[in-house]
């Protein structure tokens, strides 16, 4: 099933499908690419941001990011 | 000759700099710790040597403060040698900036850095083959007890720019 990084459950784990274009560039710096495992570890409330684990470490991504992220999980 | 300590947020690049000039700059387990640069002088090959530590970066292409601050110093520095700290127990995510960093022309010797903690993990890293591979010095270290940070600095007399073009042949293209 897909969905977009921000909508995965706590613990889920999920691998990259897709990363919107523009998007691509800026998150290659803190390791995320397609074919990348991702685990989600916590959403922060009131909008705040996403922080998952890439690679053993804890990366926290901005919602405007994580939802332009889809997953496979 | 000038060099300047580039790597990611919380790589161990403070500790270097500690070690390399003495100085006692904040050290802490938390990425951001640097915020500005800070420059120190070590004495090598006969002559003073410049050392800057230069705030953590994912990339080139700033988020931040402190990475425009990180990059503004690349690129003031045409001339600087650069040792890119790495973390060995994070390597993939490292070698990002690593290549970039080849990319624009600089002269580096990699540290892949808190080497014991990636033998903790049992995280394998075939050093010599990467250094094959990229055409650089790579060197494991260990920042908190100083293992093989006089080899990364011995390295830095002879290094020069390597053809990024090359790297990705090596590998057998992207």
């Amino acid at each position: 099933m897909q969905k977009k990084l921000n909508e995965m459950a706590y613990d889920e784990e999920g691998v990259v499908v897709k990363i919107e274009e523009d998007l691509r560039q800026k998150i290659a710096g803190v390791g995320i690419r397609t074919g990348k495992k991702i685990k989600m570890i916590t959403k922060e409330p009131l909008k705040g941001p996403v922080v998952v684990m890439v690679d053993e470490a804890k990366t926290s991504l901005g919602l405007s990011v994580a939802d332009k992220i889809i997953m496979e999980v | 000759m000038r060099v300047l300590l580039m790597g990611h947020p919380n790589v161990g690049k403070s500790v270097f700099f500690n070690r390399l000039t003495g100085a006692n700059v904040i050290e802490s387990n938390y990425p951001g710790t640097t915020v500005d640069y800070t420059k120190g002088y070590m004495r090598q090959f006969g002559e003073d040597i410049e050392v800057i530590d230069v705030p953590g970066t994912f990339s080139l292409d700033p988020k931040d403060k402190a990475e425009e601050v990180a990059v503004k110093m690349l690129r003031d520095n045409k001339d600087a040698k650069i040792i890119c700290v790495v973390d060995a127990s994070k390597i993939e995510r490292g070698l990002y900036l690593l290549l970039e960093i080849i990319e624009e022309g600089f002269p580096v010797v990699v540290a892949l850095n808190m080497w014991d903690t990636a033998m903790d993990k049992n995280i394998q890293i075939d050093a010599p083959e990467l250094e094959q591979i990229l055409g650089v010095p790579v060197v494991p270290t260990v920042g908190i007890s100083g293992e093989g940070i006089s080899a990364v600095v011995s390295k830095l007399k002879d290094i020069t720019p390597v053809d990024a073009d090359a790297i990705v042949e090596r590998m057998g293209g992207i």
